[in-house]
């Protein structure tokens, strides 16, 4: 046995980001080997009104035991094929980001490629009409993807919309049960060891204390973390800024009513000054619009929000704070910040950098001493993690000839990344996607974006033109069958949730 | 596509030049014009790249290559890893199998809970969690019709073969596929005026050859790649000091083992590689520290059997171009860049730079942004194979010779210091995503050439002694006993591919 274990874990930040990480930490670290408490220092009014899975949730899921129908129906979820994005690339354009390859396998090359070639001849049609999501996210069917990789129903995956609080309470119950201890309390102040600068004690608002060996940041940027955080001017850590990439640093976002059929997937509109969404969810619709402040006033933002909402208010809006950037070392002495959650929302990272910088945490647990080679393979993979996805959301607001606004003129010409450039570059010549290390987002998702927003390479792989071009035609004119007929035998997402995950009335919410 | 290349022109008939042959001819069909290998018979080929890693049955596959065809036209054999003598240490050795070892219990690896229990006095070695060693270890390999067992997932296997012999094969192949081989010998590079892309080879009966895609299998002088085009070539003897060997072929002699072995002497490492027919053996070393005379009388005294030939000299300079893909032109095999055999993995890079080659094929605009990406991704390759070759140089205690001592004691890049610290620290192997060695490999290398991790993780601590006990009692045993029933090395080979048996004997 190792005399220097961790045996205490203090968590700050409540929210389905502290609590996800709370529960995930409590099902594998038994408590009598670590005991972990978490200080609900965040209100609920800095909190999201809902947060979105990628389909990676799936296996934090599965680890945490708790079956699907049960989640959702206590959280208020619907299901997510992907996002659709209007306006981006242009006022008017219109395309799906959705969880699945576009085509399936043909031959030795990634299908796009035989997608182009059709294309100067005027064949093939629309490259959406290939990816099963896409297909069944614009009827608004869904249901589970099958496991028979023969067939294309097996070609997708899905995430989840939840409802942020309804989660929260959800995992928080989960976490408590695996024996977390739950604190409300604000942060008054967070006390540093004199000799080592490591956190010594988190002091709170009713004079109490917390101590641990290693503290977990999960306030993200919602603002209500104290001055006297750590960080900054002690440890020589700052932020490092993407805001000149990534321009929305603010979002206002409240509850509609729901109301028709909830789409299986979550929308994101361009507007003059940022972006908005609606995310549906079984009781309401989570609609906001996140901007940037340079471009808009609140108020300006505030109007455009209301003057466009699918139905009635809820509720009064809520001002939430976005904070785009990293600290330049996630992990510093006995303190990690788990900050996926203040990125921008627009792919939904958030609580997918909450699991895999848990995960990562787990691989590399440390034992007091904090030996500085596992601090530093930590930061090593989550920087380019984070980098990659920041590379992907640049990839949005890059692409586009929309002329129509300060913004999006200054998004259009704004210098990107070399590592985004490139990308562009190669898709551009030849339509490939060189994919880097800790890349989340995998060449199908690069592909729908860039074809997306209206990239077009120049040419398409050479080696694409050895299939004969009526095998091709043939094999084209098949998937786009099999998929119109697989879509068609799909019940509505509606319906799925009526029938499986419906929250009953004197449910959570 | 308009823009679509109109021929390709591959210079050498090596290994590497019939691979790239047989490949694209299997690919490319005759879509992108002729494809033709120019070999002179004059220019000998040089046979180090006789064993191989499991990425090669990946091209066999698809080549469409009949497994069994193939041993039995190249006197072939099963590999299932390698065994280090004398690395460490004098009097040591270690396996590095092929696959991976065991897995481990609910989060926690494998390797953690034996270091736990190591730490606790239990002396199991790690190698006993590997299927392939073990196996290895009494000379038995998985039969191609073996019932699906427990284990399968974790057992890998890759091949020794003649090198000769796999060039021809490769080469009927090629042929019966179209390629048109010429044997002559290339007098003349001519490069285009405008932009220095090469034109056409002029060849010593006068005529030329024109294509937009050139292959430079020429060897270590780079006819097209160095001569040609000046690339330039990154020099890496201040790692990897090693820079001739010395080769020769003998009889065999004890039993046929399934496996390469490497063997260290004072002024570099021996290989030795079982074929069918005989047994293939070289002397890598460092020519500042032992003569060429002595290094083959250290050879010639530490074979199996009679020596077949008189030992043949090679000089190296290890080390790549500092561009793969120049201009018009791929460099692959020892005219990419050289590096000494010692985890087996020449064919395998030649291998590697034609998938890539295949993932990123140009047109006639030679984008330049493709062969940036075909540089990256290879240089990136090639760069960590040779880190992982460095590490079992630096990680010696051996202090007897100059050799090990300049090991012992030189710096090592930046990323290899980082990976052994993480090791050192905790027992974790830092990881890159598609790497050709995963964490298995650098396992077997930090565990067997003897690096010790300061503390296990702590996560290990997590599972009550006796579940981790049991557990790693019942691996173990599990895997003794699959290995146990396994044919043996020479019973699998008369089975199935003994060389001059018939397609059914």
């Amino acid at each position: 046995m190792l005399r220097d274990r961790i045996s205490s874990i203090a968590i700050l930040g409540g929210g389905a980001a502290g609590w996800l990480a709370a529960a995930t930490l409590a099902r594998l670290l038994k408590p009598d080997f670590c005991a972990i408490r978490l200080i609900d220092c965040t209100p609920a009014a800095a909190e999201p009104i809902s947060v979105t899975a990628l389909p990676s949730f799936h296996r934090l899921n599965k680890l945490l035991g708790i079956g699907e129908q049960e989640l959702m129906q206590r959280s208020g979820a619907t299901f997510r094929l992907g996002v659709r994005f209007i306006d981006w690339s242009l006022t008017g354009a219109d395309y799906f980001h959705s969880f699945g390859p576009l085509g399936s396998r043909f031959d030795a090359l990634p299908f796009h490629h035989y997608w182009l070639r059709l294309q100067q001849s005027g064949l093939g049609g629309q490259l959406a009409d290939y990816s099963i999501a896409t297909v069944a996210c614009r009827q608004g069917r869904f249901a589970r993807p099958l496991a028979d990789r023969q067939s294309v129903l097996s070609l997708y995956s899905y995430g989840y919309h939840f409802h942020a609080a309804a989660l929260a309470a959800c995992l928080r119950q989960y976490a408590q049960a695996h024996g977390v201890v739950g604190i409300e309390r604000g942060v008054s102040e967070v006390r540093l060891h004199g000799e080592d600068g490591f956190v010594d004690e988190i002091r709170l608002d009713d004079g109490s204390s917390v101590r641990a060996d290693l503290y977990i940041d999960c306030t993200g940027a919602s603002g209500t973390a104290p001055a006297s955080l750590p960080g900054q001017q002690v440890w020589r850590n700052p932020r490092i800024d993407w805001s000149h990439w990534l321009p929305c640093d603010r979002a206002i976002a409240l509850p509609c009513a729901a109301g028709g059929e909830p789409p299986p997937y979550s929308q994101a509109s361009a507007q003059s000054a940022g972006w908005r969404w609606q995310v549906p969810l079984q009781q309401c619709i989570d609609s906001g619009y996140a901007y940037a402040s340079g471009f808009v006033s609140d108020d300006q933002a505030t109007a455009t929000l209301l003057s466009a909402l699918p139905a009635r208010a809820l509720a009064e809006p809520r001002h939430l704070c976005l904070s785009p950037g990293r600290p330049t070392r996630f992990w510093e002495r006995n303190w990690l910040t788990l900050s996926g959650s203040t990125l921008e929302p627009l792919e939904s990272t958030g609580l997918h950098l909450v699991q895999t910088g848990i995960t990562r945490l787990l691989a590399l647990f440390p034992v007091r001493r904090f030996s500085p080679n596992d601090i530093e393979e930590y930061n090593r993979l989550t920087i380019m993690e984070h980098e990659r996805i920041r590379d992907f959301l640049i990839l949005h607001y890059k692409a586009t000839t929309r002329d129509d606004s300060a913004l999006w003129r200054y998004c259009a010409q704004m210098s990107i990344p070399d590592t985004l450039r490139a990308k562009i570059e190669l898709f551009r010549s030849c339509g490939r996607v060189p994919l880097l290390e800790e890349e989340h987002f995998g060449e199908e998702s690069w592909l729908s974006v860039l074809f997306g927003q209206e990239l077009r390479p120049t040419d398409y792989d050479p080696l694409a033109d050895v299939a004969g071009i009526d095998v091709v035609t043939a094999a084209f004119a098949q998937l786009r069958g099999a998929i119109c007929n697989a879509v068609a035998t799909l019940p509505m997402h509606a319906r799925v949730l009526e029938q499986q995950c419906r929250t009953p009335v004197e449910g959570t919410l | 596509m308009s823009d679509r290349l109109r021929g390709i022109a591959i210079v050498g008939g090596g290994t590497a030049g019939w691979m790239a042959a047989a490949i694209l001819a299997r690919r490319l069909g005759q879509h992108f014009g002729p494809i033709q290998l120019i070999e002179s018979p004059e220019i000998g080929t040089i046979g180090v790249g006789e064993a191989t890693i499991p990425p090669i049955r990946l091209f066999n596959e698809a080549l469409g290559v009949d497994e069994c065809d193939f041993l039995r036209q190249t006197q072939g054999t099963i590999k299932l890893g390698i065994e280090f003598r004398n690395w460490a240490r004098i009097g040591h050795c270690y396996f590095h199998p092929f696959g991976v070892h065991g897995t481990g219990l609910d989060q926690v690896a494998l390797h953690q809970e034996w270091l736990r229990l190591h730490q606790l006095g239990e002396p199991g070695s790690f190698e006993d969690f590997s299927l392939n060693s073990l196996a290895a270890r009494r000379g038995r390999v998985l039969d191609f019709g073996a019932e699906p067992h427990a284990l399968r997932a974790v057992y890998s296997y890759a091949f020794h073969f003649d090198a000769s012999l796999y060039a021809q094969y490769l080469r009927g192949y090629a042929q019966a596929r179209g390629v048109r081989r010429i044997e002559r010998k290339v007098l003349r590079v001519e490069l285009r005026a405008e932009d220095g892309f090469i034109r056409a080879l002029h060849l010593d009966d006068g005529t030329q050859i024109e294509a937009d895609l050139f292959i430079d299998c020429s060897g270590f002088r780079g006819l097209l790649i160095e001569q040609a085009l000046n690339t330039g070539y990154e020099d890496w003897t201040h790692w990897l000091p090693c820079d001739r060997a010395v080769a020769v072929a003998c009889d065999s002699a004890a039993a046929l083992t399934p496996y390469t072995r490497s063997t260290a002497h004072r002024a570099g490492w021996q290989w030795r590689i079982p074929l069918q027919h005989r047994i293939g053996n070289g002397y890598v070393y460092c020519s500042r520290f032992i003569s060429d005379d002595e290094a083959a009388a250290t050879l010639l005294a530490n074979l199996d059997g009679k020596a077949q030939a008189e030992p043949r000299l090679l000089r190296f300079t290890t080390g790549r171009r500092k561009k793969f893909w120049n201009r018009n032109c791929i460099a692959l095999g020892l005219a990419g860049g050289f590096l000494e055999p010692l985890e087996s993995t020449s064919i395998h890079l030649i291998q590697s730079g034609l998938a890539q080659l295949a993932a990123i094929f140009p047109d006639r605009s030679f984008d330049p942004s493709d062969a940036a990406e075909y540089n990256r991704v290879t240089i990136e390759e090639f760069d960590r194979v040779r880190d992982f070759i460095i590490l079992h140089y630096k990680a010696t205690t051996r202090e007897d010779a100059p050799l090990w001592q300049y090991c012992r004691n030189m710096d090592i890049p930046e990323e290899l210091g980082y990976r052994s610290n993480l090791f050192r620290s905790s027992g974790r192997v830092a990881v890159h995503d598609r790497e050709l060695f995963v964490e298995s490999n650098w396992l077997s290398i930090f565990i067997g050439q003897g690096i010790w991790p300061q503390r296990y993780d702590p996560l290990a601590d997590l599972l009550p002694l006796d579940s981790i006990n049991s557990h790693l009692t019942q691996m173990r045993n599990l895997i003794r006993q699959t290995a146990e029933a396994m044919p043996s090395h020479a019973g699998f080979i008369d089975a199935h591919c003994r060389a001059g048996s018939g397609r059914l004997g």
